[in-house]
């Protein structure tokens, strides 16, 4: 559509994108409050699924808005919401000895990024855009030669749930329900089992 | 997106991670920790998109339905790991990381 203007409008849009996801990720990291660091998180995936969309993949930047700034960023918000006490932001904010051990994973990147300048690397010109047609009709192919991702989906499934059940069972106060635990005399809870 | 330097989008990842892995490793509370984990995860799914567009046809299109299993993945993690933060945040009644160092005794 804007073909003609591409050469200047990609890469700006990439750069503008790119810096506002660098800055809510430092944000991420020197915010005091976990709360403000969701809100630059949330912020941080938003312009990753611009970016995604820009390199070709809009299917994964609707994803990407739907699930992580939607769904998880939200779940985060709310536990956040629900144990904000006022000594939330009270803890002290940085560990000192977790800083020392920084400088090995950062020298790391860097040294992958000095391999990957070197590396001859292109887009391809029949790359495919990632509509949802396409990725769909990659992922639910049946044939044994196309990477089984139809599996993965299943046990992406079970995972899932697997996890969900986990969750509550981990967050639950007692495993029994309130009349067994009633029924057990369990006084423990009684100024919350009042009504 | 032919006008994008596949580089620049590593490079963009590489940072983020690092960022990610600051905020993992450096911060105390425990909510920081589980947002570093994620902005890890981001910048791991942005470093596969864009290698993703570097191969012709069905097999780029692998690249892009990698991530999609990696944001499955991340909410259960999301989901297990704030079930624990409330569960010891019931026990020790804080989210400081250091507070639950008591393995060791």
């Amino acid at each position: 559509m804007l073909s003609a203007l591409d050469p200047i409008l990609a890469p700006l849009t990439f750069w503008l994108l790119a810096l506002a996801a660098v800055v809510c990720g430092g944000g991420v990291l020197l915010s005091r409050h976990p709360l403000n660091g969701a809100i630059n998180l949330i912020g941080v995936m938003l312009a990753l699924a611009g970016l995604y969309a820009l390199l070709g993949s809009p299917f994964l930047g609707v994803i990407q808005v739907l699930t992580y700034a939607g769904a998880i960023m939200m779940l985060v918000v709310f536990v956040i919401m629900v144990l904000n006490r006022a000594r939330d932001h009270e803890v002290p904010s940085v560990d000192w000895y977790g800083l020392l051990v920084l400088p090995l994973p950062l020298a790391l990147a860097a040294g992958v990024v000095r391999v990957l300048a070197r590396t001859p690397m292109a887009p391809s010109p029949e790359a495919v855009r990632g509509e949802p047609e396409a990725i769909a009709a990659a992922m639910f192919d049946l044939a044994p030669t196309a990477g089984g991702w139809w599996l993965l989906f299943e046990v992406t499934g079970v995972l899932l749930l697997v996890a969900a059940v986990g969750a509550v069972l981990l967050a639950k106060r007692e495993l029994t329900s309130r009349a067994e635990a009633a029924a057990a005399g369990g006084d423990k809870e009684h100024g919350h089992d009042a009504h | 997106m032919m006008h994008i330097d596949p580089l620049d989008v590593q490079i963009l990842a590489a940072v983020l991670f690092a960022l990610g892995l600051g905020t993992a490793l450096a911060r105390r509370n425990l909510f920081f920790v589980l947002m570093g984990v994620e902005l890890m995860l981001n910048a791991a799914n942005l470093s596969i998109v864009g290698f993703s567009r570097q191969f012709p046809g069905g097999a780029g299109l692998h690249g892009q339905i990698v991530p999609l299993f990696t944001i499955a993945v991340a909410a259960a993690e999301v989901c297990v790991g704030l079930a624990m933060v409330i569960c010891i945040t019931r026990v020790k009644d804080t989210v400081d990381g250091d507070a639950f160092a008591d393995m060791k005794e």
